[in-house]
């Protein structure tokens, strides 16, 4: 045996002990009942709309006779005014290591209102027959919600102050959704785009729901934000930045290095705060950079203080005033969202989500950036 | 017989092992248990071809490595590797080999990672790792030399362990 060898075991020997036979074939059962229900979902549109109750709501079947306790004490998103949202999250499937029953009802998305209310949204998909994440977004102000129908096969938008709800004029399939697929709704819950795969193969589109038009973006970028009509995308291989408006024009900016998890413009239109990838590469995981989306320039780098020690910064988001933009964490497990001076970097804890939250949307950012 | 308890019997002899994989290729305990809990739903899937006459635990193999690379390829925050967990502190010099390690594995692209762990942990053979990874054996042995020479940049104190003479062992 090499030392090599014996270095990677070492390593290996931190690996969790797992049982993850029953929730594999949950996960199976559950992939082949969303094939089963996108197949039926197309004749069901044209008949009588009883069934569909049950087609939204595949995670009841799964759970059998035993829902886990959780489902039963979230309520689900109710019709009518339920008020702005904080964030959502998605929950993941899990076992109870003492019964052995598999929770799917778990693996779901969740909203979170301002108020501290949650609750469970059945209808918007987690993941695909595949397997692959499907994202969630919120507006700027917490007011719309933007998720994946498997009903309808699209996106829909609800305005969660009256409970109505707008189906994105564009069809997607539930297969065209992949890996790395991004969901960005605008401040005004008017514009959404989605990218769905990861890398330049698939274009973003943007869909203006108010016209029902649709626009195929450039291939190269991805959407971080739609703000005050101008959408903001990424090219990552060069980090080329472009405040692009919804009508087309503009043009990119380049940034020297690579750079990751862009925050919003600033309200000056020409700041963002990103993440240097080498710094991050480096393990400087609290370092995040202010940027000149005019010019290209670096304009300085901030540390974070008053955060746990091995804190690393996940995405900058929304900024909250002139001086301030929110940056998500992680500490392990433990997910947090501050209130980050960008110049002192002093952080302010906003919420602290605790670690049984995956997929974090927050509101105005990029859902699976 | 249950139609799942031949797939229920593969998993809980070879969990253990896939998982340590799956850790070593990410890093973190959580991607771990994601990657491999959804790597075993693509087995399921195939179980029925796989139990006649496949090899369930190569085929396990080439979707953790590949679905582990699919997933590295937006340029994203990694979550934070779990530090140290288990072990409890000591100054000795294979936790201090670990701790290294560990850093250094994080800062390899994802394929020059996935070699490394399929030629010196899972000791497979070139042609091996090439046919899991499905590339060429050429690309495979750039990829080694790649990832061995940026271990050696990264973190010139794992010399001992990352010598000519160490890696010759598993070439021979």
């Amino acid at each position: 045996m090499t030392r090599l060898r014996e270095a990677l075991g070492d390593i290996a020997a931190d690996a969790p002990m797992v049982n993850l036979a029953d929730l594999a074939i949950a996960g199976h059962r559950r992939r082949r009942m969303r094939t089963a229900l996108a197949m039926t979902s197309v004749v069901a549109l044209a008949v009588a709309g009883a069934t569909s109750a049950a087609l939204v709501v595949p995670w009841h079947r799964l759970a059998g006779g035993a829902t886990p306790q959780n489902a039963v004490m979230v309520p689900e998103l109710p019709g009518g005014k339920v008020g702005a949202l904080s964030h959502a999250y998605r929950t993941e499937c899990a076992v109870d290591r003492t019964t052995r029953e598999v929770d799917c009802d778990s693996a779901e998305w969740r909203v979170v209102t301002a108020g501290g209310r949650t609750y469970r949204v059945p209808q918007a998909l987690a993941f695909t027959a595949k397997h692959d994440h499907v994202p969630l977004a919120l507006s700027r102000d917490g007011r719309k919600l933007a998720y994946y129908s498997d009903e309808a096969a699209a996106y829909m938008v609800r305005d969660l102050m009256t409970g109505r709800e707008a189906t994105s004029p564009i069809k997607v399939r539930q297969e065209e959704i992949q890996a790395g697929a991004i969901l960005v709704l605008s401040d005004d819950g008017r514009y959404l785009a989605f990218d769905p795969l990861v890398g330049k193969k698939r274009p973003t589109t943007l869909i203006d729901l108010r016209t029902g038009e649709a626009k195929r973006l450039n291939s190269r970028y991805e959407p971080i934000s739609i703000k005050g009509g101008v959408i903001e995308l990424v090219r990552y291989v060069k980090t080329d930045l472009w405040r692009m408006p919804v009508e087309g024009g503009g043009k990119p900016v380049r940034f020297k290095g690579a750079w990751i998890g862009f925050s919003e413009p600033h309200p000056d239109g020409r700041t963002v705060v990103a993440i240097d990838h080498a710094d991050h590469r480096k393990g400087a995981r609290t370092t995040f950079g202010v940027l000149d989306a005019q010019t290209g320039r670096i304009v300085r780098k901030v540390r974070l203080t008053g955060v746990p020690a091995n804190t690393t910064i996940d995405e900058m988001s929304v900024w909250r005033s002139s001086k301030h933009v929110t940056v998500a964490t992680s500490t392990g497990s433990d997910r947090r969202l501050y209130e980050v001076n960008v110049t002192t970097g002093e952080a302010k804890l906003l919420t602290a989500f605790g670690t049984k939250v995956r997929d974090l949307a927050l509101p105005g950012a990029a859902s699976g950036k | 017989m249950n139609d799942h308890d031949g797939f229920r019997e593969f998993v809980l002899v070879r969990q253990q092992a896939l998982m340590r994989t799956a850790y070593l290729l990410t890093g973190d305990a959580h991607l771990a248990e994601d990657l491999l809990q959804s790597v075993l739903v693509k087995v399921l899937g195939q179980w029925g071809k796989l139990s006649k006459g496949g090899d369930p635990v190569a085929y396990t193999r080439k979707a953790l490595v590949n679905q582990y690379i699919s997933w590295r390829r937006r340029p994203r925050v990694e979550l934070p590797s779990a530090s140290v967990p288990e072990h409890g502190v000591s100054s000795d010099d294979r936790t201090l080999d670990r701790i290294v390690l560990r850093e250094a594995l994080a800062r390899l692209a994802p394929k020059q990672r996935a070699v490394i762990v399929l030629r010196f942990w899972e000791d497979l053979t070139e042609a091996q790792a090439a046919d899991v990874l499905g590339c060429s054996l050429g690309n495979v042995k750039s990829q080694t030399h790649h990832a061995l020479a940026r271990l050696r940049t990264i973190a010139p104190e794992l010399a001992h362990l990352l010598s000519e003479h160490e890696i010759e062992k598993v070439a021979r």
